[in-house]
């Protein structure tokens, strides 16, 4: 405990010298103005902004990004309260309540209540990081191949279970992530593998690219000529104070928002837009008035975003711990670290304490940035709501050819880019969950690596993974996962959990 | 995969398509993956985990075929807005041939003034001045503010 008093002091340290706070607030302003763009979620904006991060040092640039991140996850709640359109996907089922509440002359209380709970959300997860992350890491220590192997067939099955949509569909997404990670050059053998005889793909093919096309082109794609609303709601300071009913209401959501996105957040997959989906299930089923739900009820809109925030907190916890991304969003991020020659993982703590403990008082700092800079200034950030999708979608789409190309001066990945907008368009007619792709695609080679390590281990008897106690585990559970997932499929009157949480509504949002 | 669907007429689903396209390309990884070599369990070569992958995706793709006769049907699909989406994914292809030829803020004007004025049929001088202010601002803050190398054309602009 007092260990890690004093590694938080060292952090704040470095995350209160004027120059990170300066990124720090940068990043917050960005990621809320990417964040209110429909077509540029935390991903989007992330990816593009990166190539900026290359001068920068390894704590100013990860202080710039996750700023953005927070702040993404913040302006797509905006758009949602006050024009019903999802900045972001966690913000989808904040639309539902926010929405009616802005029709009910209420958007103030909305947006006050989304940031507060944001606000702690976001303070809650970064207090669990501080606490789980050391001691994963710690314990991560004792992995070998063979553990890392389970861990990730674990997640991939945990996804699975958790997709608002059919679980088939999903693990079929994850596949073709991983099969996409499987072009480049094999590091065990030398081969170079699916590169058509273009040399760029030597190196495989890069995460920006595919996310920004399967994310951000994709979106625009589905969504170009579009009409936006012209009448959006500018509230003023004095209208944003919640009433003390709405405040009384939304106590509770919050807590349990926070408590949940950030145990989903360790979670692979997209763990910020389950949570919110499955916090506003729990929400409607706790509800003494569920027929609320639907016509403006304030913790529809508490526990969605105190949940996604909460849960892009908890992301954080494997990537530092374990170096493992659990989203494309961290997967980003460790792009971002490994350009300064650090790699995310058990040995970050002791080895970059600085890095690690200044990132946790950044995420600190950049909360408090994001409550004080957001509510005064909601009424300033809205104007960007009024540019016509006309003329924001040739921008939007630009800055994904500039952000794409930039990050290795590759016309390559425009290509890419390019491809993975148009499949994430057919994808999406057929109703394919886009994250376990890119999940799959980062995740790829360090699954391959693991699972050769370890058959090469046990001279090629799979009972490995059955021998060793973390792995059987490990994989145990991902089993028993999987087999809650197929029963509604084979059992057409089981009753599925998800069902009852709201999760069925994901699919076709 | 929706079973309300059930009472609607025969023909192929959307699933049964999608399942089956899934199939078609685990068979073309397996027919692409025969050029490296699979290895040994204790050795597993570089064609392991892609065989592997593809036997995944097959088995998963004819799941989705399997149980996607519940799905909607494949013509109930809409795909009001793929000629648009097809003409932004042409000119963002010609955007990226002529990126290193003609440098970043030539391009960008070009596509800018395309979205705009050809697309969406803006007037001429409100769409001049949003994308040669578009290409000159983004490149001012991007390559000069911010550092990061961008092409510029063989005219140095």
């Amino acid at each position: 405990m007092v260990e890690t008093f004093n590694n938080l002091m060292l952090g704040f340290s470095i995350a209160l010298q004027p120059h990170i706070l300066v990124y720090a607030f940068a990043g917050c302003i960005i990621g809320t103005l990417v964040g209110m763009m429909p077509g540029l979620g935390p991903l989007a904006g992330i990816s593009i902004l990166l190539p900026a991060t290359f001068g920068l040092n390894p704590i100013v640039a990860i202080v710039l990004l996750s700023g953005v991140y927070y702040g993404a996850m913040y302006g797509g709640s905006t758009t949602s309260i006050l024009m019903r359109i999802p900045g972001e996907a966690a913000s989808v089922m904040t639309c539902v309540d926010g929405y009616e509440m802005t029709k009910n002359g209420r958007a103030g209380p909305a947006l006050a209540i989304a940031a507060i709970g944001s606000f702690f959300a976001g303070t809650v997860g970064v207090i669990g990081l501080m606490f789980l992350a050391p001691t994963l890491a710690g314990w991560a220590l004792r992995f070998g191949p063979p553990e890392y192997t389970a861990l990730l067939m674990m997640g991939l099955f945990i996804l699975a279970y958790m997709s608002g949509g059919s679980m088939l569909k999903t693990l079929a997404m994850a596949g073709l992530g991983l099969a996409l990670g499987m072009v480049g050059i094999d590091a065990m053998s030398g081969y170079t593998r699916f590169s058509f005889g273009i040399v760029e793909l030597g190196d495989g093919v890069g995460i920006v690219p595919v996310a920004v096309g399967l994310f951000g082109i994709s979106e625009i794609l589905i969504t170009a000529g579009a009409a936006t609303a012209d009448n959006v709601q500018r509230p003023k300071l004095r209208d944003l104070i919640p009433s003390r009913e709405e405040f009384g209401l939304s106590v509770g959501p919050i807590a349990r928002g926070s408590l949940l996105g950030f145990l989903i957040g360790i979670i692979p997959g997209s763990a910020h837009i389950i949570s919110s989906f499955v916090s506003y299930g729990i929400e409607r089923r706790l509800s003494k008035h569920p027929e609320r739900f639907g016509q403006g009820a304030i913790e529809g809109v508490a526990g969605p975003e105190s949940a996604n925030n909460a849960a892009a907190s908890g992301a954080f916890v494997p990537m530092m711990a374990l170096g493992i991304p659990t989203s494309p969003v961290t997967a980003v991020m460790i792009a971002a670290i490994m350009v300064h020659g650090i790699s995310p993982g058990p040995l970050l703590m002791t080895q970059q304490p600085e890095l690690f403990w200044g990132f946790v008082a950044s995420m600190y700092v950049g909360n408090v940035v994001l409550l004080i800079l957001n509510l005064p200034m909601v009424g300033l950030f809205v104007n960007l709501l009024r540019i016509p999708y006309s003329y924001l979608y040739p921008g939007v789409l630009c800055f994904c050819i500039l952000g794409t190309y930039s990050v290795a001066n590759s016309l390559i990945d425009i290509w890419i880019m390019l491809i993975m907008g148009a499949l994430g368009y057919v994808l999406r007619k057929f109703h394919y969950d886009l994250a376990p792709v890119a999940l799959g695609l980062v995740l790829a080679p360090i699954l391959e690596l693991s699972l050769r390590q370890s058959l090469a281990m046990s001279a090629g008897n799979y009972a490995i993974f059955v021998e060793r106690p973390i792995a059987v585990t490990m994989f145990a559970l991902g089993l028993i996962m999987f087999l809650f997932a197929i029963k509604p499929l084979i059992f057409k009157r089981g009753k599925d959990w998800r069902r009852d949480v709201g999760l069925e509504g994901a699919e076709e949002n | 995969m929706d079973r309300d669907s059930a009472q609607m007429p025969r023909g192929l689903r959307s699933d049964q398509f999608s399942g089956l396209l899934l199939v078609a390309l685990a068979l073309y990884i397996g027919w692409a993956n025969l050029e490296y070599p699979i290895g040994s369990l204790s050795e597993p070569g570089p064609g392991y985990m892609p065989l592997l992958l593809a036997i995944f995706l097959g088995a998963m793709g004819l799941l989705i075929a399997f149980w996607g006769g519940y799905s909607r049907p494949l013509r109930d699909v809409r795909w009001p807005e793929a000629v648009r989406a097809a003409i932004i994914i042409v000119a963002c292809g010609v955007g990226a041939f002529a990126l290193e030829r003609i440098g970043y803020r030539l391009t960008v004007i070009g596509l800018m003034i395309f979205f705009l004025g050809v697309m969406e049929r803006k007037k001429p001088l409100p769409v001049v001045l949003v994308a040669v202010g578009f290409g000159v601002i983004s490149f001012y803050v991007v390559a000069d503010l911010l550092n990061v190398p961008l092409p510029r054309s063989p005219w140095g602009l």
